[in-house]
């Protein structure tokens, strides 16, 4: 049983405020994942928590215990770091063994609990090399296994695939997925990435600016964004954010910007008119013609990305962004091509001019 | 006619090769010279045009400094007996001085510096001002220090011992051990360190087992650089001693003078001895020296 709870928690440095009065109360098991631009305040808290940074204000408790003034060794976690941090010095199996000879465990289990860890992560065969004869996936492999061998009651985990390619980071991010499902510990992971974000976590924690602006389940952050911020931050291709004006039309309301003039769905009927964002995820977009309810514009399509299983279509905007919409397969359809595109009413979000949802 | 590509490379290179060859020889001429000369027989000591390398070389140069064999020598052609003021003090003793005063300067140096580099680096124990202004102590021209330290030694009964030298070499040497260990310990990610102690491992422990091990090449380098500085140091040897304590710089001054003359050979055979340990030591951490200097320079 472990629970970490974080009440009004501050980090200044000079006249910089990184972490802004941050309350959080994470559960014993939870793979909780921050993420956040560079600079957001996601790493400050972690490195809090881990307590290499003292808090300017508030309270860190662990397991209901006040650690504000404990030692990292005291609080009872495990850390992976973005460099992975291994002993140059050491081999493999003397760096995985570190924490316990700290603690000291006796040799023979020592040598046990290694080779056990080394089975979980697969590196068994990388126990005699030094670090630097690993490649960057190996060691952040073992840097895990360093870790996961002194057993502790959290994990923490700063950035720990960022410094690896596309295709390494997709494999060790399942092997992370793997670990917590087979070990049940709390993972506590900070990226940048929405992507890894969206496909680790069982709740994240979306952050800007020192403060947390939303967080919830992966399909609720993606679904139901709470702010421009974040629904810009989720999806990949991003969601189309078109900047424009809300226009009172008769009962209803009308959003107007210079290439898409749309009716809006009734339930913003109420909404205040003014300056504001119309925001649709690329894949809710409605090409040809039979695709559902909502409004329809013509347009003219200026470029054609075939990826394979999806298609991505571009269309002018006045803005800098295009605006595109992702259909399945690769059909027929050609550049300067005018397709009927739909906004489905379901899938229209609106944002006011200061970026918070309209609903 | 424009060269091509491979062209302006090799000449490039020649070039290079050229500039580096005439460096070495400006290099190594005096030490050349210097164990040329020692081998010498005094008649060939001043010879014009110079004997480079002597045929009829001799070991009497070094029996007359290092095993007091003959002070004195006979000149082959005029059969004249020459005379050789003896120095105060025998070189043997001279280098025992110099190995005890400059081994425990430069450990006391190269452990407090690294000591304060470290808190330098991890903890800001020092502002970045006032580790410059530790560096300028270095330069002030140490002669200007001489009537300060003088009399302020004489009352401290410090003049012409080997504690008072120890002591002002391992403080004279401090700014260098700070700067030269810090750079080495600001190569160590603090990441490291803090992976070492959320396993578990005490501070000290941490620099013991993580630290240390990273930085020992370059506190090699260190202690070498800070070693060749106190080993060759002259000035305040030499205006600080007297009869007592000689050193073996200010011991190889007393070869060369107004009632000794110029007794080239001699004072080369003493130059070698000094110049043999450095390289020795040199040579037996020359493993870490390659690491220790290049650490700074490479990118991981």
């Amino acid at each position: 049983m472990s629970r970490i709870e974080l009440v009004d928690l501050r980090k200044e440095y000079g006249n910089v405020v990184a972490v802004k009065g941050m309350d959080l109360t994470i559960e014993d098991g939870e793979f909780i994942v921050f993420v956040g631009p560079s600079g957001c305040g996601k790493t400050t808290t972690l490195r809090m928590i881990a307590g290499f940074e003292d808090p300017t204000d508030g309270e860190i408790r662990i397991d209901g215990t006040l650690v504000n003034e404990k030692e990292p060794r005291d609080r009872d976690l495990g850390m992976v770091f973005q460099s992975h941090a291994l002993f140059p010095h050491k081999n493999v199996a003397d760096n995985i063994a570190f924490g316990l000879r700290m603690k000291k465990v006796p040799k023979e289990e020592r040598t046990r609990r290694v080779q056990e860890v080394s089975e979980l992560v697969r590196i068994t065969h990388l126990l005699g090399k030094m670090p630097a004869q690993c490649s960057g996936g190996e060691s952040q492999r073992i840097a895990l296994a360093r870790t996961l061998v002194t057993e502790p009651s959290n994990f923490l985990l700063d950035e720990p695939l960022s410094s690896l390619d596309a295709k390494l980071r997709r494999e060790l991010r399942a092997e992370c997925d793997r670990l917590h499902d087979e070990l049940q510990k709390t993972f506590i992971y900070v990226t940048h990435d929405q992507e890894e974000a969206m496909t680790l976590a069982d709740r994240i924690i979306v952050m800007n600016q020192g403060e947390i602006v939303q967080q919830g389940t992966p399909m609720e952050i993606y679904g139901n964004p709470a702010s421009y911020f974040v629904a810009d931050f989720f999806g990949n291709p991003a969601m189309n954010l078109i900047e424009g004006e809300f226009v009172k039309n008769g009962d209803a309301l009308e959003f107007r910007s210079g290439h898409f003039d749309i009716p809006l769905p009734a339930k913003f009927s109420n909404a205040a008119p003014g300056k504001g964002t119309l925001g649709i995820r690329p894949e809710n977009v409605g090409i040809g013609a039979s695709s559902g309810n909502g409004a329809t514009i013509e347009r003219t399509i200026e470029l054609v990305e075939p990826l394979g299983k999806d298609t991505l279509l571009y269309f002018e905007t006045e803005a800098e962004r295009p605006f595109v919409a992702v259909i399945e397969g690769t059909e027929a359809l050609k550049r300067n091509e005018k397709v009927t595109i739909t906004f489905p009413d379901d899938a229209i979000f609106l944002f006011g001019a200061n970026g918070d949802r309209i609903s | 006619m424009a060269m091509t590509k491979s062209q302006r490379r090799m000449s490039f290179s020649a070039f290079r090769y050229l500039v580096l060859t005439f460096w070495l020889l400006v290099v190594a001429f005096p030490i050349f010279w210097m164990v040329s000369t020692s081998f010498k027989p005094d008649r060939e000591w001043f010879a014009w045009p110079p004997v480079y390398i002597s045929e009829n070389a001799t070991l009497q140069n070094y029996l007359a400094v290092w095993a007091d064999v003959s002070s004195h020598s006979v000149d082959e052609q005029t059969g004249e007996i020459k005379t050789y003021a003896q120095s105060l003090q025998r070189p043997w003793q001279a280098l025992g001085n110099s190995a005890l005063i400059s081994v425990i300067a430069t450990t006391l140096s190269v452990l407090f510096g690294s000591v304060l580099a470290y808190g330098v680096s991890r903890y800001k124990i020092l502002s970045e001002a006032r580790m410059f202004q530790l560096l300028m102590l270095r330069m002030v021209p140490p002669i200007v220090l001489v009537a300060p330290i003088s009399i302020w030694y004489s009352a401290l009964g410090l003049l012409d011992s080997i504690t008072g030298l120890v002591i002002l070499y391992f403080l004279t040497t401090l700014p260098y051990a700070v700067w030269m260990s810090k750079s080495f310990i600001d190569e160590v990610p603090r990441e490291m360190e803090q992976a070492a102690e959320i396993l578990g491992a005490s501070r000290w422990r941490t620099i013991w087992e993580v630290v240390l091990p990273l930085v020992r090449s370059g506190l090699v380098a260190t202690f070498l650089f800070i070693l060749i500085l106190t080993w060759s140091e002259y000035l305040l040897a030499l205006l600080l001693s007297k009869a007592q304590v000689v050193t073996l710089p200010v011991e190889l001054s007393k070869y060369q003078g107004s009632t000794e003359g110029r007794v080239y050979g001699r004072q080369a055979a003493l130059s070698v001895g000094i110049t043999l340990p450095l390289i020795v030591v040199g040579l037996i951490i020359r493993k870490h020296l390659a690491r220790g200097f290049s650490f700074g320079m490479v990118r991981r």
